[in-house]
């Protein structure tokens, strides 16, 4: 009882959070609950099982003096045989059970998986995500990095690929790890069921930073996603004041546009995350700080302070100039 | 016993201390301000009065022969473009990387040089557009095309389809002497 | 003994039927996704009248005229008497690129236009020796041949009302005087900061000057402009990619297929904002029908090389427009390679003839060998497809689609990122790339040198940046099957077939010459200018020049009456460009992976710039 009882705060702690397995947000992470629970179950009952026959087993032990020509110790062996017999078949019942839930477990993901709505391509980089929404117009498909906005209660098809080394997807909350493979296209789907705001992380160790790359989701109502959708497919609206327009001017004529991409001006470089709606993101570098004005210095400052051996250099700014680039970066919503 | 556990303590201690010592140094950032370039560093160049080049750029040595340095700069190599116009050594749109042939000098800092400074005849010029650090990544990468660059510190691996031998069996070129190889 | 004369007769009987299901059941070349007619017209085609006037003896502009069919009338040179065609004079433009432009010759003064620096000299055939009575030097930069992807090349100039016109690299259009060598205007029309260079030959009629740019592996936005031939004044320029509005495409036009009839569709087939660097550069030639006032042009591929980056079918590019000269508006447009995999551009001539129909009518056409490795005949009015049939070996498509007019893929042959598909055929340059065909009216048959070479592709994610290539490809090429890389063909348009095939161990990347007295002209990559019979194909006259040979040869009368054949030899171009540029053949990848098929080359040819000139001795 008292190691069944330490069983039950894993139950409670896990439910909420932004990442966890237990939440069950997601169709696919639902059904690994539930998979999870009739496992849980059914090994622990065998555990209790074979733990209360061994504890008598030693029990008897210690009491009985048994000698190889002691009756009752063959008098006792006519119970084992039986016993032996249940045991296996409690066992081949317990494992045709498990092997039975597991393949209805399998069957509903299946289902869920069958009828996509939505069709996402994710390419995992040395150490961030680039998200591309795809759609049958070729002219509205979204790009952006590092976050994924889904509607609730639609079926998604995501494929994955990676651009250098093995890395995995996984959002626990929804589902469970998919790697990416350079070379290779896998896919994972997704069924997500309840709003709200969750992490994933690369699962598959990856390099350097493989610590910070994480993912931000946002599953939020169909029409909440169509707006957000709308706004991703606006290019980025042009500098408002002198300190955002010399931030423009940095960003398309110096080092930053030759590895970034935002939509509607001269900066169009395909190597690094989307930065057309950098702004409208909750962290920057894949999870690494929270998007705020002051993260965004210091990342823009020297980014190999803080995700030191990733791809983004530091420059070495200016003050003024890095004025100039933060304020024209947080018009970028 | 305790001959035996002075000697294993012994051994122990060693490997210990040789853990301690580093392959090389590797800077994930570069010096943040100031870097420039020196300009003009071509072998071919005629200096008036002393007749001699100037010395190697002390940055050098903390890039050629950098293995991390070196893996920077053939990410680099295909993410600038690079590969567009010189693709693996062989060249195109521009010269051949691979051949011991420099027309703007071969030596790391020269190589450096032009590709801050562009060069005539089509080199975009990309200061401004890398920082001091890639461009020497890069420099010390395209010293590896000609093989100019000790083995163990080259990348094994390529990362695209794979057409040339890799880098660790490609053969030191010979350069001409005039190239300010030799210091 | 009667059991074994029935074994016999048993076994001899099956032999037969074996045979015959063989011989029924081999492939023909035409049998891919094309219905079956023709094979024994008597009718040939011929080029369209008006766009194919009498010869006068000169060469006025690259493709000898509006109907592109490169065929001089000239008969003085025949198959009888080639074997004495000697040299009558050189002349050595003092540039080693690749020598494309064909000279041409008006009025007994020859025009020799050379690659970059571009410039022309008018040598006075009067005289003995040709001397130079001027030469033009308009120093376009040296650094637009940073982003020359294949060479600094020119692929000449038009003479029409006492002056010549043709492009710089470095993005200029130039009319020269003819009498005198003065610049009459310049216009400068595109920019090398943006990767963009100028290489093709201008055509000019009523009025108008058509160029076109090049830089489809530079992210550039392709275009067509028309400038005033008096002024240099833009006065029309339709673009490739983008809205309707800047591809002059409203009302009149009507698209034969549905693939390509729509609203927008240049920014709709592509992912956002990507035609803006989406290519289709017009870099090769035009053909214009003076009775339909129609120009036809192709378009070139679409940027970046890796496809998976560009969703979408990517319109215009790689397909052929018909406009009205005048204003620029589409007639109609036929997309030859829709969402291209392979870098087939689709630039490649178009020629204008009249096309007898299996029903006896006459129908004006136009007929191409595609990069793709198709030769179509559309009907030049509406664009429709009147044949579509393979002429090299083809393993990258599986037919064209005659009722959607949709080319189809063979998807086990699509390049996909981090992996290298390997074998596909045709490769980049397709099974020809821009040295035009020639057509002769006497034989019916148009005589292709072109290209039999393979390739492995992989491609990678491409980084835009301005001023740089936008490819993400890597490719290795080699020799498709046979092991020959070239083979020069000359193709029945009527009865769809090939009439004789000659393999040449090289690619060829010379165009053709054909002329009245019964012969055609080509040269290979090492230098041998040939002459062979225009009905068996036989060799029968052959002259080794001093560089390979990658230029247009012409045929003009000279002063004396004589016929005279002239070929610019000057090794360069794309697959010339491991002897022009001093590549490495060590790395199959360099040059777009066309080092790889012709690592040979560097022994068998060196750079040069030359014009011969040959003719029968008098």
């Amino acid at each position: 009882m008292r190691r069944g009882g330490a069983i039950l705060p894993f139950f409670v702690t896990g439910c909420s959070g932004v990442q966890t397995m237990m939440g069950g947000e997601g169709a696919e992470g639902a059904n690994f609950i539930q998979l999870f629970t009739v496992f849980m179950i059914v090994c622990t009952v065998m555990y209790l099982i074979v733990a209360i026959a061994l504890i008598a087993a030693v029990w008897r032990r210690r009491n009985a003096a048994l000698t190889l020509d002691n009756r009752r110790h063959h008098e006792s062996s006519n119970a084992v045989r039986p016993a032996l017999i249940g045991w296996t078949a409690l066992i081949a019942v317990g494992l045709i059970g498990l092997t039975i839930a597991s393949f209805f477990t399998d069957r509903s993901n299946a289902a869920n998986g069958s009828n996509p709505q939505l069709s996402l391509t994710v390419t995992a980089n040395q150490w961030w995500w680039d998200v591309e929404y795809s759609s049958p117009d070729a002219s509205k498909t979204v790009r952006t990095a590092n976050e994924i906005h889904l509607p609730v209660g639609i079926p998604v098809e995501i494929k994955l690929k990676s651009n250098d080394v093995i890395h995995s997807f996984w959002i626990p909350n929804l589902a469970g790890k998919q790697d990416l493979i350079p070379g290779r296209e896998t896919d994972a789907q997704l069924l997500p069921r309840k709003t709200g705001l969750y992490r994933g992380q690369c699962a598959e160790f990856c390099g350097v930073q493989h610590a910070q790359m994480a993912l931000d989701i946002t599953v939020e109502s169909k029409a909440d996603f169509q707006r957000w959708y709308a706004a991703q497919l606006q290019p980025a609206p042009p500098p408002a004041n002198p300190l955002q327009r010399a931030g423009y001017n940095y960003f398309t004529t110096r080092e930053c546009g030759s590895c970034h991409n935002i939509s509607g001006t001269p900066a169009t470089g395909q190597v690094a995350p989307d930065l057309t709606h950098f702004a409208s993101r909750r962290s920057i570098a894949a999870g690494a700080l929270p998007m705020n004005t002051g993260n965004l210095y210091g990342w823009v400052a020297d980014p190999q302070s803080q995700k030191p051996g990733n791809r983004m250099p530091t420059v070495g700014l200016k003050a003024d100039d890095l004025h100039a680039l933060v304020a024209y970066l947080e018009t970028l919503k | 016993m305790s001959s035996r556990f002075r000697s294993s303590a012994l051994a122990l201690a060693l490997v210990a201390a040789l853990c301690g010592c580093d392959r090389e140094e590797r800077q994930t950032r570069g010096k943040p301000l100031g870097e420039t370039v020196p300009a003009s560093a071509s072998p071919d160049t005629v200096f008036p009065g002393t007749g001699k080049l100037p010395p190697l750029d002390p940055r050098a040595a903390a890039y050629e022969g950098n293995a991390a340095a070196i893996s920077e700069g053939q990410r680099l190599y295909n993410w600038m473009n690079c590969s567009g116009c010189h693709f693996h050594g062989g060249g195109g749109m521009g010269v051949a990387l691979m051949d011991g042939k420099w027309r703007y000098g071969g030596r790391i800092d020269q190589i450096a040089a032009s590709i801050v400074e562009g060069r005539p005849n089509g080199m975009p010029a990309w200061r401004g557009k890398l920082t001091e650090q890639q461009v020497w990544q890069l420099a010390a990468y395209v010293r590896t095309l000609s093989g100019q660059v000790r083995k163990d510190a080259v990348s094994a691996r390529a990362d695209e389809l794979s057409n040339t031998p890799p880098q660790t069996q490609t053969k030191r070129e010979p350069l001409s002497p005039s190239d300010s190889d030799q210091q | 003994m009667r059991r074994s004369i029935i074994v016999v007769a048993s076994i001899a009987a099956m032999l037969a039927v074996a045979l015959l299901f063989w011989a029924l059941t081999q492939k023909r070349e035409s049998d891919l996704g094309t219905s079956q007619f023709g094979g024994m017209s008597s009718s040939k085609a011929a080029p369209a009248r008006a766009a194919s006037p009498r010869d006068d003896g000169n060469w006025t502009m690259p493709g000898k005229d509006y109907a592109s069919t490169r065929f001089s009338a000239l008969s003085q040179v025949t198959p009888r008497n080639v074997g004495k065609l000697q040299v009558a004079f050189t002349f050595s433009t003092g540039t080693t690129e690749g020598f494309e432009a064909p000279p041409l010759v008006v009025d007994n003064t020859m025009y020799v236009i050379a690659p970059w620096p571009n410039n022309v000299f008018a040598l006075d055939l009067t005289k003995p020796g040709a001397p130079a009575k001027w030469v033009y030097e308009p120093k376009p930069a040296a650094a637009a041949k940073g982003v020359a992807c294949c060479g600094p090349v020119n692929r000449g100039a038009f003479y029409s009302d006492g002056r010549l016109y043709m492009n710089l690299l470095d993005n200029h259009t130039v009319a020269i005087d003819a009498a005198t060598g003065k610049e009459l205007w310049r216009t400068k029309l595109g920019d090398i900061q943006q990767g963009q260079t100028m290489t093709m030959a201008p055509l000019v009629a009523e009025g108008k000057v058509l160029v076109g740019n090049s830089g489809g592996e530079m992210g550039v936005r392709g275009w067509l402009t028309a400038l005033d031939a008096a002024t240099g004044r833009i006065a029309w320029r339709a673009y490739s990619t983008g809205p309707d509005k800047d591809a002059l495409i409203g009302t009149n036009y009507r698209a034969p297929y549905p693939q390509d009839q729509g609203k927008d569709l240049g920014v709709k087939s592509w992912g956002p904002e990507q035609w803006k660097i989406g290519g289709g550069p017009v870099w090769g030639w035009i053909s214009y029908d003076p009775e339909l006032k129609l120009i036809y042009y192709g378009t070139g591929n679409p940027g970046p090389w890796n496809a998976e980056q560009r969703p979408g079918d990517n319109k215009w590019t790689a397909g052929i427009f018909a406009r009205d000269i005048a204003t620029g508006q589409a007639r109609w447009f036929y997309q030859s390679t829709p969402h291209d995999l392979f870098d087939h551009d689709d630039i490649n001539e178009s020629i204008l003839v009249d096309w007898p129909a299996p029903n006896g009518q006459r129908i004006p056409a136009l007929i191409r060998p595609s990069r793709n490795g198709y030769f179509y005949v559309h009907d030049r009015r509406t664009g429709r497809i009147l044949a579509v049939d393979p002429y090299g070996y083809i393993n990258a498509y599986k037919g064209v689609d005659l009722k959607t007019g949709r080319l189809i893929p063979a998807p086990e042959k699509e390049p996909k990122e981090g992996r290298a598909v390997r074998n596909i055929c045709p490769g980049p340059p397709g099974a020809k790339d821009w040295n035009p065909s020639a057509f002769s009216p006497v034989t019916g048959l148009i005589y292709i040198p072109h290209l039999n070479i393979c390739m492995d592709m992989g491609v990678k994610n491409a980084n835009y940046i301005p001023g740089t290539p936008f490819v993400g490809a890597d490719v290795k090429m080699y020799a498709g099957p046979g092991g020959n890389r070239g083979v020069f063909t000359a193709w029945d348009p009527v009865a769809r077939r090939k009439v004789f095939e000659i393999k040449e161990d090289l690619p060829l990347w010379s165009p053709a010459l054909a002329t009245g007295g019964g012969l055609v002209f080509y040269g290979t990559m090492d230098g041998w200018f040939k002459a062979i019979d225009a009905r068996s194909g036989k060799l029968l006259w052959q002259f080794r020049t001093g560089s390979g040979i990658i230029g247009q040869p012409i045929s003009y009368r000279g002063p004396d009456g004589r016929q005279y054949i002239a070929v610019p030899s000057g090794i360069g171009g794309w697959a010339g460009s491991i002897v022009s540029a001093d590549l490495d053949p060590r790395d199959p990848t360099a040059a777009l992976g066309f080092v790889n098929a012709v690592k040979d080359l560097k022994k068998r040819t060196t750079k040069g710039g030359m014009v011969y000139v040959f003719a029968l001795p008098q």
